[in-house]
């Protein structure tokens, strides 16, 4: 606990840093929509006359005021606006004939003012195809004053619990993974390398216990860390979703339920642990043989970056994962915490996973010993 | 007791081969005694004591602690031995009392006599006012003095000491030498290495000259002078190695 680098990577890493990036992205997200909604545009439209009712239209939107051109502008900039309307001459005759005709909107992809004078006038477009759309029905006879009014509105009718549900499946077996690797990866090298690097290894060595005795100490050590790493970075998740999102009024839309039932939690912390053990051994045994802490690093960094992107294949995993799946470490407790955050737990997937991971951490265990016990590599320069 | 017997350790290195650091050695040392092994830097003293603290497995040969067998038993040997090597470090983040707590625990000593046996040396190891400092904050002196109440924490028949002197000032040194010489007193074994002859010349019974591996004279202060026309120890050990040096 008095190790600076592993309690940044445990405790503030997880509790401070992430939810306050989350944070900040989030606030500069709400300030750039408040920004975006306060700027003023000036529209330009050439032959307004074709289309009486698009200048007042266009003019009852926030923000937004016109100027009539005679033709589009070689320079936005220099007619003083921020986009043009160019609509067709003689559209309405045009349409009677059953012709199609282009209104084009001009604007600047790479101008944030622009592109957000071109957002604003969507609608207004809608607007421009439904007359369109008038005139052409009038051409064919029919009595129609107005097109009908049909549009497609995408509305999420997901509850927060829902979303916070689906969200926690998502993120929780990612980050879980992603906590107990950065969690584990400093100590267990500074366990090893920083040992023979700081030279207190071989009073370690010319103690009563056994070597088998000292990499398990080692290793208990290194998944104690792991462990808290990965509880505290979902604490802080929870912490950040939960209470600060909704305790800030610019960040209100991001607040989710962000919950998780006690037997799940429970289940995961069940599946995290042999991973835990698998990568805290794994770690110590690439410690045991790093010649120093550097060496150690780079190793480590190798892992890390293994589980990262093993963690990243859960998030990317579609419908039902291949039980073949559930064999590879690290991915299969990713998928298994999955299928237990949304109920859908398949025994046989349960068993694999976790088997696997088991017999891998023992494994690794093994490996750890030999080398902590092999002179050669103990003290190779 | 220690006893040495035709103890022989070879590293092996890729490209160079086999290398020989110890090359037969015997020797023996009896409780309350002090023996010395002598020996320029890379001439295979810490090496030996290793190989008897069990840190390293002798290639061939035999060495017996307390009559266990280093190979054979070496854990058993480890609970009897105390290994202060001068390059070794403590853990900075520890107290002094942290420190001693954590090795009592490495050595199976319950609670209460791990307490019991710091109260004891804190007294006689001076370390009072300093048990509670973080080891990062202390004096090389006083981590020494610490490193050594470590070594005797578990009160272990057998002491070797590597160089226990290196990067001391001259109190420091003095300091452990005398403590050195007090547990003697108390009938322990205690091997002890050095380059520095004027500490060989005032705490070893017997000492061994030791070069490229081999001890090339062996025996009390006085019988190696003796031997050698009634010079310093330092003339003994120059023209003893000298020799070699020269042949090489």
């Amino acid at each position: 606990m008095r190790d600076g680098r592993t309690i940044i990577a445990v405790f503030v890493v997880p509790l401070v840093l992430y939810p306050g990036l989350m944070l900040f992205m989030g606030w500069i997200e709400s300030q750039n929509k408040k920004e975006e909604r306060a700027l003023r545009v000036r529209v330009g439209i050439v032959r307004e006359a074709e289309l009486p009712t698009l200048r007042p239209r266009l003019e009852s939107l926030e923000g937004v005021s016109t100027v009539a051109l005679d033709r589009a502008p070689a320079s936005m900039e220099a007619a003083g606006v921020d986009a043009v309307l160019v609509l067709p001459p003689a559209i309405e005759q045009s349409i009677a004939r059953g012709d199609s005709v282009k209104v084009e909107l001009l604007y600047k992809d790479a101008d944030h003012k622009s592109s957000a004078a071109d957002e604003r006038m969507k609608p207004v477009l809608d607007d421009v195809r439904r007359a369109l759309t008038v005139i052409w029905a009038r051409s064919r006879g029919a009595q129609a004053d107005a097109a009908p009014a049909m549009s497609v509105e995408h509305r999420d009718i997901s509850s927060k619990a829902e979303t916070g549900r689906y969200m926690a499946a998502l993120i929780i077996p990612y980050i879980l993974v992603f906590m107990v690797a950065a969690g584990s990866m400093h100590i267990a090298i500074d366990v090893t390398a920083g040992e023979k690097e700081r030279s207190t290894l071989e009073t370690l060595l010319a103690t009563s216990t056994s070597r088998g005795e000292l990499v398990l100490g080692k290793c208990m050590a290194v998944i104690a860390t792991a462990l808290t790493a990965g509880i505290i970075g979902i604490f802080g998740l929870w912490f950040n979703f939960t209470v600060l999102a909704s305790l800030m009024p610019a960040l209100s839309s991001q607040s989710i339920q962000f919950s998780i039932l006690p037997e799940q939690a429970r289940f995961i912390l069940l599946t995290i642990l042999p991973t835990a053990i698998f990568l805290s051994a794994a770690l110590v045994a690439l410690g045991c043989f790093a010649r120093s802490m550097r060496e150690g690093q780079t190793y480590s960094t190798y892992v890390y970056m293994a589980s990262v992107f093993l963690g990243l294949g859960s998030f990317r995993q579609l419908g039902t994962p291949p039980l073949q799946r559930f064999a590879i470490p690290i991915l299969n407790t990713a998928l298994l915490q999955r299928e237990i955050l949304t109920g859908t737990v398949v025994p046989v997937h349960a068993a694999v996973a976790l088997g696997t991971s088991a017999a891998m951490a023992a494994i690794m265990f093994v490996i750890a010993t030999r080398l902590f016990s092999n002179e050669s590599v103990l003290f190779r320069t | 007791m220690i006893e040495v017997l035709n103890l022989r350790k070879t590293f092996h290195d890729r490209k160079k081969g086999d290398i020989p650091a110890v090359r037969d050695i015997s020797f023996s040392c009896s409780p309350g005694r002090v023996f010395g092994l002598l020996g320029r830097n890379g001439a295979g003293k810490t090496t030996t004591l290793r190989m008897l603290a069990t840190i390293l497995a002798p290639t061939s040969g035999t060495a017996r602690i307390d009559g266990l067998d280093v190979n054979e038993r070496p854990g058993e040997v480890r609970k009897r031995i105390g290994y202060l090597s001068g390059d070794t470090k403590l853990y900075d983040r520890l107290t002094g009392r942290e420190l001693l707590t954590y090795f009592g625990e490495l050595a199976g000593m319950s609670a209460p006599s791990i307490a019991g046996r710091i109260t004891e040396l804190q007294i006689s190891f001076g370390l009072r006012d300093f048990l509670d400092k973080r080891v990062g904050k202390m004096s090389t002196g006083m981590k020494q003095r610490l490193s050594l109440a470590r070594v005797v924490l578990h009160d272990p028949p057998v002491l070797i000491f590597d160089e226990p002197t290196s990067g001391l000032d001259v109190m420091g040194a003095r300091e452990v030498l005398r403590i050195v010489q007090d547990l003697r007193s108390k009938g322990r074994t205690i091997v002890f290495s050095t380059h520095i002859m004027t500490e060989a010349e005032r705490i070893c019974d017997e000492i061994a000259i030791i070069e490229r591996g081999s001890i090339l004279a062996q025996g009390s202060v006085d019988s190696l002078r003796r031997g050698n026309g009634g010079g310093s120890l330092e003339d003994v050990f120059v023209q003893t190695v000298g020799e070699v040096a020269s042949d090489a």
